[in-house]
């Protein structure tokens, strides 16, 4: 990261000085677009580049429309902060990734999510207008201010998860929901055959959960709503549980956020760990784990695995510091995944781990096709080089 | 080429005699009918992809078509291009009950999705009214949503993966049955995009599990914008309804004579609400939907007692369209969006805009999520079809400017590529334009639609108009 490190640095208040920024007289220079650096080491370690951008000077939010359940916010803005906004209306953007400090626009650049993407989806489903400028200062948007709205092609949707390798997201409006008036949460000890077992019971049933998260040996489940609402579901989700005769705990108030925060953070894990993420058909974690477990014991990592059952999505973190055996660890788990048909991508990476091909796997079926779109966007590849997928 | 296309679809699959040409001379927008240079109905993927490819070979454009019932002109044929018809496409590929995922080919129809799955009590979300006959293909080009969407999102929030034909014939996967595949969201701009970025051949949506409970509810205002100002009190209070639909009082008595689902006659505006999920969660809801349109001066509420109460609400709902006919010899149906916020202001300058200018104008819509679809009702006979299409124009503009979109779910197609610079500044089209170019360098993937063309708006992109974001003062001109 030494790289980055040595870059100019440059805050951009306004649009206009965003392009200014990015125009900066032709110079082909590499641009690394930054929030509050919390996924710097998502993706391939980008090639040097020469500035960083930081969205930091673009942080307000610009209009908030409680009645239409609308907001529009500049990428810079810390989520927590929004989302304090947002409550004093009694609303909220209905994301809950982990990292705190993390911007809008690095959630969204990321497609980063939480737990109750289960319910809610995740910042693809509620961006509904973004503005962005690219490489070579073209100002562009997309969307518009209404919820339902199919004019003109959805860029939003190409530039959440590109990671800064397309153009700079400067401005985002979103949909918000009503922050649940009641929560609650029904934890079981299970592992993670019975869990998955309950997962798809669970799934089938018309209970509406806001999350389905496996962790540490225990199922959680997390139910929101009105009052009255949450009771009924809680008591049901409680009857199906006591049929498998497991410990059992149910949790409301502190415990339970504190709970969520901690369980967020089991996705995204720490600073010298590496943090590989699988996704797979729901009913496969059963075998993901069995397979994440069996790799360990080859490899010898130290591991944890962490899964949003419901959504088929895993995160496991991987302790030590040997780059060969993270490596191999990678690499045997990817295998075992893919042949369940998923696929498994490095997210956070120990120092020396840059290998495209294990951080990111074989190239997606369609990478003709994005390499074109990367062309087509950034013509000169100044945008966080070589980070995207398969290095693009 | 007639003979390289026929060896790939064989006899059946291939018209080129003029009178049945003709059948698909335009989809559901029938004002400008244009005979397709072949129609071709492959049954495979590799059908799909021999015949893109020697188009493209050939640079000849193509246009593909799903069922026809798209209202944008999405579907219109090119002149001197191929038609890919793909009804014949229509296999089940795979049901997975267990993780909730279907997998068609893009001919099936919406409804049977739903068919398919719904003995484990599981159904396909997005309802276009068209669902019993439009194609889940054409669904997936135009974004399409439906009266329940404002709850459960729209297609593009339902597809997790395609298969496609490439504008140069290659076949590629989007996305996937699993959720976030590596690299940029493809599947994600592909939806939506009009059949402009290639074919899909292949589709996998997620379906849902029914609800536990549903309760719907029909209450009366004496004119639209208070019946506006209702569902703006609903939003507000911060209850996601399963579907809100309005329909005023012209609409009322189109349906009336067909449903026959006993609505007020006399009632200025009927609004449709329906909430679920689980039981007591609905019930909280329910009650509070029908305290605050009270509030907002109902005049009579009626419940559906039970589910056959509730189809023929519906069945009222759905039956306004095509009743129209009864009131009046021709009608432009139009579809534009503004904040929900918005709804009685911009209800109550349509009335002014009807009365102005003396055409009738029906209004039956997704009031929950703003989108409108007035019917401007007319006579061809009497020449009244250019005035009464600039009364639909307006009512368009008024959304615009009322901080909403030239579209909500009918899409841009031909009808609206004009329309797209009141929305967009050329910079924005220009970078728009950059996905296009990455999926059809040649451009011959339904060209002329979506994009306002030189040849269909003119040559010059008409006087300067500030951009939003000029007018907000973020940005300068540019």
């Amino acid at each position: 990261m030494t790289a980055i490190a040595a870059a100019e640095t440059v805050r951009p208040a306004n649009l206009a000085e965003a392009r200014d920024v990015l125009l900066d007289n032709g110079r082909a220079r590499g641009v690394l677009f930054r929030g509050a650096g919390t996924k710097l080491d998502w993706g391939t370690p980008p090639h040097p580049v020469d500035v960083i951008v930081e969205t930091a000077g673009l942080d307000r939010l610009v209009a908030h429309n409680a009645a239409d359940a609308t907001a529009t916010v500049q990428a810079g803005m810390p989520l927590a902060r929004l989302q304090a906004e947002l409550a004093r209306t009694g609303q909220w953007l209905a994301i809950d990734p982990p990292h705190p400090d993390a911007t809008v626009g690095g959630v969204f650049a990321a497609n980063d999510s939480g737990p109750r993407r289960l319910r809610y989806g995740s910042m693809r489903d509620l961006v509904i207008g973004m503005t962005m400028v690219t490489s070579d200062g073209a100002v562009a948007r997309s969307g518009g201010q209404v919820i339902k709205n199919v004019a003109g092609y959805d860029l939003a949707k190409l530039l959440c998860g590109s990671l800064g390798t397309l153009a700079l997201v400067a401005e985002l409006v979103v949909r918000l929901h009503p922050l649940p008036v009641s929560s609650a949460t029904v934890a079981v000890h299970a592992d993670p055959t019975e869990a998955t077992r309950l997962t798809v019971e669970l799934l089938g049933s018309p209970l509406v959960l806001s999350a389905i998260e496996w962790s540490g040996g225990w199922l959680r489940l997390r139910v929101e709503g009105r009052a009255a609402g949450v009771e009924e579901q809680v008591a049901e989700v409680t009857r199906l549980v006591g049929l498998y005769d497991r410990p059992t705990e149910i949790l409301s108030g502190d415990a339970e956020a504190d709970l969520w925060r901690r369980t967020a953070d089991s996705h995204a894990g720490t600073a010298g760990e590496t943090l590989v993420r699988a996704a797979t058909l729901p009913d496969h974690f059963a075998e993901v784990a069995a397979a994440f477990e069996q790799t360990c014991d080859e490899t010898g990592v130290a591991g944890e695995l962490a899964s949003s059952v419901g959504l088929g999505l895993h995160s496991a973190r991987l302790r030590g510091d040997d780059v060969a055996v993270h490596t191999a660890t990678v690499g045997a788990w990817r295998r075992r995944v893919a042949a369940l048909g998923g696929h498994v991508v490095v997210r956070r990476r120990i120092e020396g781990l840059t290998d495209p091909d294990v951080i990111w796997g074989p190239p997606p079926p369609a990478a003709g096709l994005m390499r074109s779109v990367k062309k087509q966007f950034d013509a000169a590849g100044r945008c966080a080089p070589g980070r995207g997928v398969s290095g693009m | 080429m007639q003979t390289e296309l026929a060896l790939v679809v064989g006899p059946g699959g291939f018209v080129a005699h003029p009178a049945q040409l003709r059948t698909y001379e335009c989809d559901g927008l029938t004002g400008h009918p244009v005979i397709p240079g072949l129609v071709v109905l492959p049954t495979t993927v590799d059908q799909v992809a021999a015949i893109v490819r020697e188009c493209a070979r050939r640079g000849v454009p193509f246009v593909a078509r799903g069922a026809g019932t798209g209202l944008s002109g999405g579907a219109q044929p090119h002149p001197e291009g191929v038609l890919i018809v793909l009804a014949r496409m229509r296999r089940i590929v795979d049901v997975d009950v267990v993780n909730q995922r279907v997998t068609v080919e893009p001919g099936v129809t919406n409804a049977e999705i739903s068919r398919a799955v719904a003995a484990h009590n599981l159904y396909y979300a997005p309802d276009p009214s068209s669902q019993i006959v439009c194609s889940i293909g054409g669904n997936v080009a135009e974004n399409a949503g439906g009266v329940h969407c404002l709850k459960y999102g729209f297609t593009t929030n339902h597809v997790l993966g395609l298969e496609v034909v490439t504008p140069d014939g290659e076949v590629v996967q989007l996305g996937g049955g699993v959720l976030d595949t590596p690299g940029y969201d493809l599947r994600g701009v592909f939806v939506g995009s009009e059949g402009t970025l290639g074919i899909a051949t292949k589709i996998t949506v997620r379906v849902c599990r029914t609800p536990q409970a549903v309760r719907t509810l029909v209450a009366y205002f004496s004119t639209p914008a208070a019946a506006g100002d209702a569902v703006a009190a609903i939003t507000g209070e911060g209850v996601i309804p399963a579907g809100v639909e309005m329909m005023d009082n012209l609409a009322i008595q189109a349906s009336e004579a067909d449903a026959q689902a006993g609505l007020e006659l006399d009632a200025g505006a009927a609004l449709i609400v329906e909430t679920d999920g689980p039981a007591a969660e609905v019930d909280c809801e329910f009650a509070r939907v029908g305290e605050l349109c009270e509030a907002a001066g109902a005049t009579g509420i009626r419940v559906a007692q039970n589910a056959a109460e509730r189809a023929l609400l519906w069945k009222a709902r759905k039956a306004a369209f095509a009743s129209m006919g009864r009131l009046s010899p021709d009608y432009f149906v139009q579809d534009g969006v503004i904040p929900r916020t918005k709804l009685g202001e911009v209800l109550a300058r349509v009335a002014e805009l009807s009365t102005e200018t003396g055409f009738r104008v029906a209004n039956v819509f997704h009031a929950g999520d703003g989108n409108l679809h007035p019917l401007v009702l007319f006579d061809a006979k009497k020449g009244e079809a250019d005035d009464a299409a600039e009364v639909a124009a307006r009512i368009v503009d008024m959304c615009v400017e009322a901080g909403g979109s030239i579209t909500g779910e009918h899409g841009v197609g031909t009808d609206k590529a004009c329309s797209m610079r009141k929305m967009f500044s050329e910079s924005d089209l220009e970078v728009m334009l950059r996905v296009r170019t990455a999926f059809d360098p040649q451009g011959i993937c339904n060209p002329g639609k979506l994009f306002p063309t030189p040849r269909l708006c003119g040559e010059k992109p008409g006087p300067y108009r500030p951009h939003p974001l000029e007018e907000a003062g973020v940005v300068e001109r540019m």
